[in-house]
C-alpha cells in the first residue's frame, strides 16, 4: 500500500482566523517532527499572495506547498480539518494537507495516491465530518491506495 | 496528444492536475502525454495543449503568443468533470 499520512500529522479543529492561521497550524507537526523549516511555513503562504489561489484543488481542500528547497528536511504530508471552515480567496476550505517536498521526485508516488482521493469528493466531505483523527487515518487506510 | 499541466513550482499542485488529464483521457480513451511543469519552464515544451489556472493563463497568453497552443483554465485541478470537458474540448478541435 501506498504510504499515506500517520496519526501523528493530524489535526482537527473547529474554526480558524484565515487561512494564514490555518496553514500554520496545519504546518505545525512538519515542524515538529523536523520535516520543515519556519522558512518554508513562509513560503508556502507567500506562494498564495504571489500565484492566487490555485491550491484549492477541489471544493473544500487546499494543498499548500512551495518550491523544493533547503527549508524542507523530508518529504512529507500534513493534515488538518477546520470543521466550520476557512476562506482562501474566495474558497472555503475545510480540508487541508500540506505538502513538504524535498526534491521534484520523491513525492511523486504519494501525490499520485492524494490525486486518485480527491477525484472522489465524498472522500473529502467524509474526512471533514470526522471527529477523530483515528477516524480520518481508518478512511485513509481504506481508500488511499 | 500533448498536453502541459502547468502550476507556481511544478512538484505539487500540477502533478494533481497531470493525473486528473491523464484519467481523463483514459475516459475519454484518446492517448497521449502529459508533462507537469512550472510557468517559467513551461515555453520550454511543444505542446499541444496547456492547461493552468486562471491566475496563471494571463502569463501563459503572453508566453505562448506566437505559438499553436490552446490554452485552457482549470478552476480546480482535481474536478474529473471540468477537466474531461476541457480534453474533449482539445480532442474535437484536433478533428
Amino acid at each position: 500500500m501506498a504510504q499515506n499520512i500517520p496519526e501523528s500529522h493530524m489535526q482537527i479543529i473547529r474554526s480558524a482566523k484565515n487561512y494564514e492561521e490555518a496553514i500554520r497550524v496545519a504546518s505545525k507537526p512538519l515542524l515538529e517532527y523536523d520535516y520543515i523549516t519556519e522558512e518554508y511555513v513562509q513560503a508556502m503562504i507567500d506562494s498564495i499572495e504571489e500565484h492566487g489561489p490555485y491550491i484549492v484543488l477541489a471544493d473544500d481542500f487546499a494543498l499548500p506547498h512551495a518550491r523544493p528547497s533547503e527549508a524542507v528536511k523530508e518529504t512529507g504530508l500534513s493534515l488538518l480539518t477546520v470543521k466550520e471552515g476557512v476562506d482562501l480567496k474566495g474558497n472555503t476550505v475545510k480540508l487541508f494537507v500540506v505538502l513538504a517536498a524535498k526534491d521534484s521526485s520523491s513525492h511523486n508516488e504519494m501525490l499520485q495516491s492524494l490525486a486518485e482521493f480527491l477525484m472522489d469528493k465524498q472522500n473529502i466531505k467524509d474526512v471533514v465530518a470526522c471527529n477523530t483523527v483515528k477516524d480520518i487515518k481508518t478512511i485513509l487506510n481504506e481508500r488511499w491506495n | 496528444m500533448k498536453i502541459l499541466a502547468v502550476c507556481g513550482f511544478g512538484v505539487g499542485s500540477s502533478m494533481i492536475l497531470k493525473m486528473t488529464i491523464q484519467k481523463a483521457m483514459r475516459e475519454i480513451g484518446v492517448e497521449g502525454d502529459v508533462i507537469n511543469t512550472d510557468i517559467s519552464d513551461s515555453t520550454g515544451h511543444n505542446a499541444d495543449a496547456v492547461f493552468s489556472s486562471p491566475d496563471f493563463i494571463g502569463d501563459l497568453e503572453k508566453r505562448f503568443k506566437n505559438k499553436d497552443v490552446k490554452l485552457y483554465a482549470i478552476k480546480r485541478y482535481s474536478d474529473l468533470s471540468e477537466v474531461k470537458e476541457k480534453v474533449q474540448d482539445l480532442v474535437d478541435s484536433k478533428k
